[in-house]
C-alpha cells in the first residue's frame, strides 16, 4: 500500500464527500509549519463499507490498523529528514479525520523531506510525485501547484462520479509574518490584515481545471 | 455417433450445461455481442482481433438446426468449460475464429485446432470449443512440493527488496551468476500447469472420442431433458458438486463411512430446467431432484403456510422483495430422525460426544418455545437508495484570521434501504433481549412503536427494530419505523400478489431489474457476486421467483423474466442465460 495514497490519493479515490485543508505558515526566516487535514466524516457510511471489504476494484483495502501503522512509519521517516523539526499525526477513527502537522526549517527541506519519504515508502516509485516540484519560495514569492499525479487521477473519474466530486472541497491557506502584496489567482481571498490567503475549490472544478489552486503569492518588500 | 447432434460432444466432466434449442432467435445476434457474455469467457480473446466485427452468428458458419450447448464442470483437480455447436460452413467459421491453428490428431475423423488458451475439435460437422485448466491450488501444491524438494528458499523471500538496493552492474553480475538452466518458481509453476493441462485435455478427449463417453451417454436425465420442446434447457449435477466440495475432504479422509452415508443422501441431486419463451417473458421452470431421505426433510420443511401479516410490510411498488416460508420444527424433527442415526453409526469419540450433546439438547430444550420464537415465515425487501441522517464533523473558518475549528452537524448519506423480518409467536423473547441490551448501552432506545439502535450500521446510521403484530422486523427505513409501524395498509401488496405468494410454496420473490441492478451499491456485495450484478446493469424488466410443489423426489421452482419488447427476445434469452450461468458457476 502506498503512503501517497493515504495522504493524497486515497481520499480522492474514495470519490466521497471530502474536505481537505492544507494550511502553510511561513515565517520571515523561511521556517514554518505545514498542516494537512483530510475530513471524510460526511462519508462515514461509505468509508466504513469500503473498509469492511478485503479488496475494491482489484486493490487491497487496508484496515485502520494498517493505515495507522503506515502513518507512524511516515512520521518516523520524516523526522529523520534534514530540516524537519517536528511531526504530529492524528487519526480520528470514528469520524475519519486525518491530521498531519510538520514543522520545518525551510520550504525546500519540507518538499524534499516529503519526497524522500514517499520514495522510501512507495516501492512502485511514483516518479511524477517525486520528480515534480509542488512549491517554491524565494523569500518574496511563494508558488504553489498541484502535483500532476493527482490531477491525472482526478481526470480519470467518469461522469457517474461527478456528483460525488461536486460535493468535495479543497482549501488551501497560506500565512505569512508580512502582509501580502499580490496573488496570481483571482479566486484567492485575503484576510483583513493581508497576512493570510485562502483559496477554496471543489473537487469537480479541480477535475475540469487543474490550475485552480495554482497560486503565486508575493509579499510586500 | 456424432451424426447430427452437437450435444453428444459435451464431455462427461461437465456438471452444468445450458442447451439452447431455438437457435433461430440467435441468428441476428452479433458474434461480438454473443462472446461478450460471461458464459463465452473462453473466446473473449477473439473480441480483440477484429475478426468478429459486424459478423452475425449466421456469418460464422454455425448450424442453426442444431443446439448450442454451453457447459462448465469442475473436479478436484481441473476445470472444463466451453460449448458445442453444429457447423454448416467450416471456412466461414475459421474466418471469424481465426486464431486457431491445426494440431496433430491421432483420433480418426477428428480434426483438432489450438489457440493460445482454447482447443477446437471438429468431428462430422460438430464443433467442440473447450478450455481445460488445472485447478490453481493443485498446481501450486505440486509446484511447492517440487520447489522445496530441490532445497530452494521460499519464493517470497526478501530478495526483491535486496535487488532494489543494487545498481545495474551489480544486478547484471548477479543474473550472470545464476544457474540459467534452473527454472525459477514461476517458470516451474507454468511448466507444471502446462503438463497438467495437456494431461487433462488428453484425458477428456480420450473419454469423449475413444471411449465414446459423454455427459449424454452417461446421464439418462440429460438425455430426457434434451427431448423437451422448449427454447433451451438447463442441467446441473449437484451430486457431483457435493462430491468436489473442498470442505468435505476432512469428512472423506477421517470419517469415510459417514461421508459415504451423506453422499448417499445427495444421490440423484440433479437440477434441471426448461427455458420457455413467452410473448413478453422467458420462463425458467426448474426441477430440483433429490434422494427420498432428503426429500422427506424438504417435504416437512415446505409443509407451511404463508403468514399474510407479512404482506402489510411489503409495498406494492417495492423494488425487490422475497418471502420464505418453512416449517422449521417439522424439518428439524425429520432431520433429527434421518441424520442422527447416520452420525450414531460412527465409532469416533469426538463425534459420539457431539451426538450425545445433540440428544441431551433435544431432550431438555423446550423446542416448542424455540420454534415459536421463529415461526418460519421470513421476508426481505430492498427499497432503493435513500438519504439517511448521520452526523459529520465540519470545519468552520474565522474570516479575519482564516483559523479554523471543528463542529458536529447533521449530514445525509446515500444508503440502500433494506427490511428483514420474520413471524414470531413469542414477541416477549426478542423484547427481553432488547430490554437487556438497552441496559448495557444507551445506543438502544425504546420509542412508543419501535426500538432504535443508534449508529448500528457502520457506526453511523440507525437501525430500527419493530416487534409488533406477531412480526419481528429489522430495518434501516426510518419511514417504515416512524410512519408505518402497523404496515403500509392499502399501499401494501395487492390481494392478487398475495394470492400468488400463497400459492407459490416456500419461496417467492420479485425484482425490478432497472431499479435493483442500477441502484444496488457494489460495496455491499461479495467479490463473487459482483459479476452477476454487473451483468444485470442497464437491463430492464422484472424477475419473479416462486417455488411450486414439493414431493419426496423433487421440488419445482419457477423463475420468470418479463420484458417489454419482443423484438429483442434473443438478447433477453441470452441475458437470462448469462444470469443463470453466473448464479450456478
Amino acid at each position: 500500500m502506498k503512503i501517497t495514497y493515504i495522504l493524497f490519493l486515497l481520499p480522492l479515490l474514495l470519490n466521497s464527500c471530502i474536505e481537505i485543508i492544507d494550511d502553510l505558515s511561513i515565517h520571515n526566516d523561511g521556517s514554518g509549519t505545514f498542516k494537512y487535514s483530510i475530513n471524510l466524516s460526511s462519508s462515514k457510511l461509505k468509508v466504513n463499507s469500503i473498509l469492511s471489504l478485503d479488496s475494491l476494484n482489484g486493490k487491497k483495502v487496508p484496515d485502520l490498523a494498517e493505515i495507522e501503522s503506515k502513518l507512524l512509519e511516515f512520521k518516523s521517516l520524516l523526522l529523520e529528514e534534514p530540516g524537519i523539526e517536528m511531526v504530529k499525526t492524528e487519526l480520528n477513527k470514528s469520524d475519519f479525520i486525518l491530521k498531519i502537522s510538520i514543522e520545518f526549517n525551510s520550504i525546500s527541506q519540507l518538499q524534499s523531506g516529503i519526497k524522500n519519504v514517499i520514495a522510501q515508502l512507495n516501492k512502485e516509485k511514483d516518479h511524477k510525485l517525486i520528480e515534480e516540484n509542488w512549491i517554491s519560495w524565494d523569500g518574496k514569492t511563494l508558488v504553489r501547484e498541484i502535483p500532476s499525479a493527482i490531477t491525472s487521477r482526478l481526470k480519470s473519474f467518469d461522469y457517474s462520479e461527478i456528483e460525488l466530486l461536486k460535493s468535495g472541497t479543497y482549501t488551501s491557506i497560506t500565512r505569512f509574518d508580512k502582509p501580502i502584496l499580490k496573488t496570481s489567482n483571482s479566486n484567492c481571498k485575503l484576510n483583513p490584515s493581508r497576512t493570510a490567503s485562502m483559496l477554496q475549490v471543489n473537487a469537480f472544478d479541480l477535475k475540469v481545471n487543474n490550475s485552480l489552486i495554482e497560486n503565486a503569492i508575493t509579499l510586500t518588500p | 455417433m456424432f451424426g447430427q447432434k452437437s450435444e453428444l460432444m459435451v464431455p462427461q466432466e461437465a456438471v452444468t450445461v445450458f442447451s439452447i434449442n431455438n437457435l433461430d432467435l440467435l441468428k441476428k445476434i452479433g458474434v461480438d455481442k454473443l462472446i461478450s457474455y460471461d458464459f463465452m469467457n473462453e473466446i473473449h480473446q477473439e473480441l480483440f482481433d477484429g475478426s468478429t466485427d459486424n459478423k452475425s452468428l449466421k456469418d460464422a458458419g454455425i448450424d442453426f438446426d442444431q443446439r448450442l450447448n454451453i457447459f462448465y464442470g469442475k473436479t478436484q483437480n481441473m476445470e472444463v468449460s466451453g460449448f458445442t455447436f453444429g457447423i454448416t460452413d467450416q471456412s466461414a467459421l475459421f474466418a471469424v475464429f481465426d486464431d486457431f491453428d491445426p494440431l496433430p490428431s491421432e483420433i480418426k475423423g477428428v480434426n483438432a485446432y489450438g489457440s493460445f488458451f482454447n482447443n477446437l475439435v471438429i468431428k462430422n460437422n460438430n464443433g467442440l470449443l473447450i478450455r481445460v485448466e488445472p485447478v490453481e491450488s493443485y498446481v501450486i501444491s505440486i509446484t511447492d512440493s517440487v520447489w522445496f524438494s530441490r532445497g530452494n528458499l521460499s519464493p517470497y523471500y526478501q530478495g526483491f527488496e535486496f535487488d532494489e538496493s543494487l545498481n545495474e552492474e551489480e544486478l547484471l553480475t548477479q543474473d550472470v551468476s545464476f544457474e540459467l538452466l534452473e527454472k525459477n518458481y514461476n517458470e516451474l509453476r507454468d511448466s507444471i500447469q502446462y503438463v497438467l493441462q495437456q494431461e487433462y485435455l488428453s484425458k477428456v478427449f480420450h473419454g469423449l472420442f475413444e471411449e465414446g463417453k459423454s455427459l449424454y451417454s452417461n446421464s439418462a436425465v440429460f438425455q430426457e431433458l434434451l427431448l423437451h420442446p422448449v427454447a433451451g434447457v438447463f442441467y446441473m449435477d449437484n451430486e457431483r458438486n457435493f462430491d468436489r466440495a473442498k470442505n468435505l475432504w476432512y469428512l472423506k479422509s477421517v470419517l469415510p463411512s459417514l461421508y459415504l452415508d451423506i453422499q448417499e443422501l445427495y444421490q440423484g441431486n440433479i437440477i434441471t430446467g426448461d427455458l420457455v419463451l413467452g410473448t413478453q417473458s422467458i420462463d425458467f421452470k426448474i426441477t430440483a431432484a433429490y434422494s427420498e431421505p432428503l426429500g422427506s426433510i424438504y417435504l416437512e420443511m415446505n409443509n407451511a403456510k404463508f403468514d399474510k401479516r407479512v404482506a402489510k410490510y411489503i409495498k406494492s411498488d417495492q423494488s425487490a422483495f422475497f418471502t420464505y416460508t418453512i416449517n422449521l420444527e417439522q424439518a428439524y424433527n425429520k432431520a433429527y430422525d434421518i441424520i442422527l442415526p447416520l452420525l450414531e453409526k460412527e465409532k469416533n469419540i469426538d463425534l459420539s460426544l457431539n451426538v450425545l450433546s445433540l440428544k441431551l439438547a433435544n431432550a431438555f430444550i423446550n423446542k416448542d418455545a424455540v420454534f415459536d420464537a421463529y415461526k418460519g415465515c421470513m421476508f426481505g425487501t430492498f427499497n432503493g437508495i435513500r438519504k439517511v441522517k448521520t452526523r459529520k464533523i465540519e470545519f468552520f473558518y474565522n474570516e479575519d484570521t482564516f483559523e479554523y475549528g471543528e463542529r458536529e452537524t447533521d449530514a445525509e448519506e446515500d444508503m440502500p434501504i433494506f427490511t428483514l423480518g420474520f413471524t414470531t409467536g413469542r414477541p416477549d423473547v426478542p423484547e427481553l433481549v432488547l430490554e437487556h441490551l438497552s441496559t448495557i448501552t444507551s445506543n438502544f432506545e425504546k420509542k412508543p412503536n419501535y426500538w432504535v439502535y443508534h449508529k448500528a450500521i457502520f457506526d453511523s446510521a440507525p437501525l430500527y427494530i419493530l416487534n409488533t403484530n406477531g412480526l419481528f422486523i429489522l430495518t434501516n427505513d426510518e419511514d417504515l419505523a416512524k410512519n408505518h409501524p402497523d404496515g403500509y395498509g392499502k399501499a401494501g401488496l395487492s390481494k392478487k400478489t398475495l394470492k400468488t405468494i400463497k400459492n407459490a410454496g416456500s419461496m417467492s420473490g420479485f425484482a425490478n431489474l432497472k431499479s435493483v441492478a442500477n441502484q444496488f451499491p457494489m460495496e455491499f456485495l461479495l467479490p463473487e457476486q459482483v459479476p452477476l450484478m454487473e451483468s444485470l446493469r442497464g437491463k430492464s424488466g422484472t424477475m419473479t421467483l416462486s417455488s411450486g410443489k414439493t414431493t419426496l423426489r423433487n421440488t419445482e421452482i419457477s423463475l420468470s423474466y418479463g420484458f417489454e419488447t419482443l423484438e429483442d427476445s434473443g438478447n433477453h434469452l441470452l441475458d437470462m442465460l448469462n444470469t443463470l450461468y453466473l448464479l450456478t458457476k
